[in-house]
């Protein structure tokens, strides 16, 4: 018998060498933040929605998932951070994802840590009923971190990072609801940055966003990047041209091309690819 | 696996302290779930035990059947039926009398002319009674006979029991010392059954002195009253006629024909008979019992649903605001009304008020009024009703109010008033909820107990019908108030101990089956709304 | 024109009157349950409340029942209890009297109101502590499969099961297979499983109220089971607990039928903690409220006499469980307008 943990050492050989998690000279491929999946297939019970996606996410860059409605943006997002263990019927029927060169769904990793260091913001904005202080600092609390000025302090680094200090910084401690779509969305990017994740996962942040408040949170990503890896799903052609490194055009379940950004847009490789980006889909 | 990398090294500082808490995520998980597991299993358990003692009562009653034919009380049972029948006619008689005063009386005849027109009849009616008597008294020597077999046969076996069970548990010594008298059965039926030859000249004695009492039956003052007793006269010939059948039937009888398994359970499913601790013989027949909560289920819902309905549509479509804040708690706080406050008002106001009200002049042309029972199926049935209104009204309401605002709005834009929107959209939509409602209601009518046991008159008979709606205004027994009333009193696996686990048992799956039915029809609901 | 003016006139007439029926039906139903409230309230009320300082009968709520004595003397009628008319005897040496006695009719509710509060403090601790471990779990922890499906549906319907379904069961059980008598704890397990079903379906309820959203939130932001549960689950879910919990209450204490033969006595002259070993606390019977009032409505006749305790006993205990219930619907209509998502 070979237990799933050894299966995938034996599928993927980048992971035999792989000694620390920390940037590796020894060994380029691994580097700190980025993300490899491999032959992946995904279904909901018996409805496969992901067939064979090959794709290597590369660290400290924003790459974005393109494509229409229902071809399976959302569900590859959510399988990196595993976020699909908690339906039921979900499962990953064949293939890997490596984060760092580890395989994140072997027995032995830790589903806990692995969400802590990715990160997700949510389609739907999902600020807890709680105050806008308590909701950045929940991530740190549920850490462990009791220490108030630390907590004061990550709070107010993280809304500055998500360009939302300056507007809630007299209201900490009224209730998250309070504030506008926008700046819930917002508040939930800021909650994530405070546990100081390596990966954040978008899944189109900006889709209830007026125009003033998409431009603050693209602003945000791209300032964000120096830091962080980040895959962010958007519906918005233009978004992804201007704030994405990296462009993944998906069809159906199938990844149908992935490049950088400007090729995608400028001389796509794939016909289905033009003619999604140019809005001739039919 | 050598130099395979620490899969954990994701975040390798806290391995330890992580390692402790997945530990500890893991007991929670594991007690929550054993809390689930132990929930699960005792109300499993509930179910099992139940069937369980019920189950039992089958063998049980099958044999307290065959020991009912074995000493010969089925046999003088068909004696006492004619005897009851020849009692039921002097009944007749006496009410016929009752009538044709009553009319009498009406016409201002003074009492002396009635008693003296109403003579001849007097006379004869007591003459009838008069020709009962031999066969009263061969019904009560054949009793005597019998239940003195039953009590031997009984305690025999009894003392069987016992030994067996010595025996198996091994106390050998003990076992033999208990002696089981030998019961000469076929010497006292063969006793017994020279009643057949006792029965056959008490019945030819009746028929000669009834046909002739027949023959010079006086004629009634009234038409009306003759009427009544041409008819008897016919019921009368009627029983003489079958006299001989029975004299037959006490001839083939015989205490060796086996009585087959499933006799047990038809006679309790379908048996008209309750009667316990009798010396004579116990019958466990569920249907006074069953149709006792039928019509008391009936009577709550013919008055609560129209209410509850009603007062459902009118909170969620026509209250204002203030009202709907108002009503809507105020009928959920009815709900938690505890049922013995109300069958404590059933007794100390309700039923003198319904009582009272069959006594007044305004009801004079009801034919069943006045009633002679405070108690009875009317009296539970109008405080069960209270009980069921908040199911029905806080159900319904719910269904109506989620109805999408689209339907009405669409109703609306094509002109319909209010009126037509509620009746032709929002009922419709919303029907399946209603029905729903009103099948949870009738599930907390018929399991109800403190209200029909106070208010019920517990009286274990079957409503006469041939009154029509006058039966609702008799006192009737439940299978609630049954349980209730017996079960602190019998003896653990008894007959009758097990008699209403089954009674339980029979209210466990008309509750569960009306649950059901609800869900569907909830489900349906949410199909329909979208 | 006139034709349809008067059609709609006509029409218009009809849903008046119709509505008018409604609105009828329904204060027909609030004025049936006023009338109730109010012919206990007021009757009661002479029981329980006195015209003097301290303006509340206090013998009545600390006293043990008694047996009332009725009986002419020198042409006054008398009517004294049990303890006063053999102290009456005594001042009066010599005097036969015919008296009637009439059971429970005199002294208060005391150990009734006492049994009623232990049986409702017990069988809920149960019933919450399995409750809502076993709702938790349901919603939090276990997979959809078809066997939880399955447990859920029986659960949901075993809620709908008569009360004296659970009686008799609790009889048979407890009563006689475990032969722990009539008593306390045999009182707690029937009364305790009785509200199992509806706790765990109405706390399961409230769990799933809260939307997938918090969940998904936390745990994305590295929080454990656990922590999310009861940090972002728990209290949001708990105004929808504590509501369904205090209707239990209201519930249980308002239940007559499976007491009957599991926990209560008619009559029992020692309260519950007069017991010579703490395990006869367990395995002893107790006097309860509701038992109490169907005792002083069936067993005895309807009279003057009667009239106080009857009445007294059954505003008590009517007040006590309105109260309860009051409760839990004020608290859920403040939830209600408080937490939505
Ligand atoms: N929880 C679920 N259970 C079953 N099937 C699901 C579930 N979630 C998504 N699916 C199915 O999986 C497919 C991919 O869904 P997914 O949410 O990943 O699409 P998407 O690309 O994010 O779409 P959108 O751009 O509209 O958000 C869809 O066909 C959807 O019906
Ligand atoms: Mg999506």
């Amino acid at each position: 018998m070979v237990s799933v943990a050894e299966m995938s050492e034996i599928t993927s050989p980048t992971v035999v060498n792989q000694t620390a998690p920390m940037p590796n000279p020894a060994n380029p491929k691994v580097e700190r933040g980025m993300i490899e999946i491999e032959q992946l297939d995904f279904a909901y019970g018996t409805n496969k929605v992901l067939h064979d996606i090959n794709l290597s996410i590369p660290a400290r860059a924003v790459t974005a998932f393109i494509g229409p409605s229902g071809c399976g943006k959302t569900t590859l997002l959510r399988c990196l951070n595993r976020m699909n263990d908690l339906i039921d019927s979900a499962r990953i029927t064949q293939g890997s994802i490596r984060i760092e060169g580890v395989d994140i769904n072997a027995s032995s990793v830790d589903v806990v840590d692995l969400r802590r260091r990715v990160g997700m913001v949510f389609q739907k904005s999902n600020p807890f009923p709680k105050s806008i202080y308590d909701n950045v600092a929940y991530g740190l609390r549920i850490a462990g971190t009791t220490k108030r000025t630390l907590i004061d302090e990550a709070v107010e680094k993280s809304l500055r990072s998500a360009a939302l200090w300056d507007e809630v910084k007299d209201r900490l401690h009224v209730s998250g609801y309070g504030l506008s779509g926008g700046q819930q969305q917002r508040l939930c990017i800021a909650r994530a940055l405070a546990v100081e994740p390596e990966i954040v996962l978008m899944d189109e942040p900006c889709s209830a966003l007026d125009p003033i408040a998409t431009a603050k949170v693209e602003e945000l990503i791209r300032q964000l990047k120096e830091q962080y890896t980040i895959v962010i799903v958007t519906h918005n052609m233009q978004q992804a041209g201007r704030c994405s490194d990296h462009t993944a055009f998906f069809y159906l379940g199938r990844l149908i091309e992935f490049d950088d950004t400007t090729k995608i847009f400028s001389n796509p490789g794939q016909r289905q690819t033009e003619e999604y980006i140019t809005g001739r889909f039919g | 696996m050598e130099g395979v990398a620490d899969p954990r090294t994701l975040i390798p500082e806290r391995t330890k302290s992580r390692r402790a808490q997945v530990v500890i995520e893991q007991a929670i998980k594991a007690f929550f779930g054993g809390n689930a597991l132990v929930a699960v299993i005792v109300l499993a358990l509930i179910t099992i035990f139940l069937f369980r003692e019920g189950f039992g009562f089958f063998g049980q009653n099958l044999a307290n059947l065959r020991l009912y034919r074995q000493a010969g009380l089925e046999y003088v049972d068909i004696i006492r039926g004619n005897a009851a029948q020849h009692e039921s006619l002097s009944r007749k008689l006496s009410e016929i009398r009752l009538r044709e005063v009553r009319v009498m009386e009406k016409r201002n005849v003074p009492l002396e002319e009635i008693n003296a027109a109403l003579a001849p009849f007097d006379q004869f009616a007591s003459a009838f009674s008069d020709t009962a008597e031999n066969l009263h008294g061969l019904v009560s020597d054949l009793t005597d006979q019998a239940s003195a077999l039953k009590e031997q046969l009984f305690a025999r076996a009894e003392l069987l029991a016992q030994r067996n069970q010595l025996e198996r548990s091994g106390a050998q010594t003990e076992a033999e010392k208990i002696v089981v008298p030998e019961v000469d059965r076929a010497a006292a039926l063969a006793r017994l059954r020279e009643g057949s030859a006792r029965f056959e000249s008490v019945s030819a004695e009746i028929t000669a002195k009834l046909y002739n009492l027949l023959a010079q039956a006086p004629a009634m003052p009234d038409p009306a009253g003759q009427k009544h007793f041409e008819q008897w006269k016919t019921r009368a010939r009627k029983y003489l006629a079958g006299l001989p059948a029975a004299s037959e039937k006490l001839r083939t009888w015989s205490p060796d024909t086996p009585i087959p398994w499933y006799r047990s359970i038809s006679s309790f499913l379908f048996g008209r008979d309750w009667v316990t601790a009798s010396f004579w013989q116990d019958w466990y027949g569920i249907i006074p019992l069953l149709v006792g909560s039928v019509l008391v289920s009936i009577v709550a819902l013919v008055i609560a649903v129209p209410l509850g309905v009603a007062s459902a549509i009118y909170v969620s479509e026509i209250a204002s605001r203030h009202e709907k804040r108002l009503i809507k708690p105020y009928i959920e706080f009815i709900s938690a009304i505890p049922s013995v406050v109300l069958g404590f008002f059933g007794i100390a106001v309700v039923g003198q008020a319904v009582r009272a009200a069959s006594q007044s002049h305004f009801f004079k042309w009801v034919s069943f009024f006045p009633i002679s029972e405070r108690l009875n199926i009317f009296t539970a049935g109008c405080l069960l009703a209270l009980m069921a209104v908040p199911t029905i009204f806080t159900l319904s309401e719910d269904a109506l109010r989620n109805v999408p605002r689209g339907f009405k709005e669409a109703s609306y834009a094509l002109g319909a008033n209010r009126l037509q929107t509620i009746a032709r959209v929002l009922v419709p939509a919303s029907l399946s909820g209603i029905v729903s409602a009103i099948l949870l209601g009738l599930g907390r009518v018929i399991g109800e107990t403190m209200v029909v046991l106070l208010c019920a008159g517990n009286r274990i008979a079957i409503p006469d019908f041939t009154q029509g709606l006058g039966a609702i205004f008799q006192p009737v027994h439940t299978m609630t108030g049954i349980i209730a009333q017996e079960m602190g009193e019998v003896v653990r696996g008894s007959t009758h101990y097990r008699a209403l686990f089954m009674v339980g048992l029979v209210l466990f799956t008309i509750t569960l089956a009306i649950n059901y039915l609800a869900q569907k029809f909830v489900a349906r609901y949410r199909m329909s709304i979208g | 024109m006139t034709a349809t003016a008067s059609n709609s006139r006509r029409v218009h007439l009809v849903q008046g009157i119709l509505f008018w029926i409604f609105r009828l039906a329904t204060y027909f139903v609030l004025a049936c349950a006023t009338y109730i409230f109010l012919d206990i309230g007021i009757k009661g009320s002479r029981t329980v409340f006195t015209s003097t300082p301290p303006f509340i009968n206090v013998p009545f709520l600390t006293e043990p029942p008694q047996t009332l004595y009725v009986f002419d003397y020198e042409g006054k009628k008398m009517a004294l209890s049990d303890r006063q008319f053999r102290q009456w005897k005594v001042e009066h040496p010599g005097t036969e009297v015919e008296a009637s006695s009439i059971a429970y009719s005199a002294g208060g509710i005391w150990p009734c109101i006492v049994g009623t509060a232990l049986l409702v403090i017990g069988s809920m601790i149960l019933a919450l502590g399995i409750g809502i471990s076993s709702a938790i779990y349901l919603s939090e922890y276990s997979r959809n499969g078809p066997l939880i499906r399955l447990v859920r549906i029986a659960i949901l319907n075993l809620a709908g099961v008569p009360s004296i379904v659970f009686g008799l069961f609790g009889f048979g059980l407890f009563v006689i297979f475990f032969g722990w008598n009539v008593s306390l704890i045999a009182g707690w397990f029937t009364l305790g499983l009785m509200v199992l079903p509806a706790i765990i379906t109405a706390s399961e309820e409230s769990l799933r109220a809260v939307p997938q959203g918090l969940r998904e939130g936390s745990l994305a932001l590295g929080a454990s089971k656990w922590q999310t549960i009861r940090k972002n689950v728990l209290p949001y879910a708990m105004p929808g607990i504590l509501t369904s919990s205090i209707l239990g209450i209201a519930r249980v204490a308002g239940e007559t039928a499976p007491i009957m033969f599991t926990a209560a006595y008619a009559m029992k002259d020692e309260l519950p903690w007069q017991v010579t070993r703490m395990t006869d606390f367990f395995f002893q019977g107790v006097m309860a409220l509701p038992y109490h009032i169907y005792v002083v409505s069936s067993k005895i006749p309807q009279n003057e006499y009667t009239e106080r305790v009857q009445y007294g006993s059954a505003f008590v205990f009517l007040f006590l469980v309105m109260l309860i219930a009051l409760t839990s619907i004020i608290l859920r209509e403040r939830s209600r307008s408080r937490l939505s998502w």
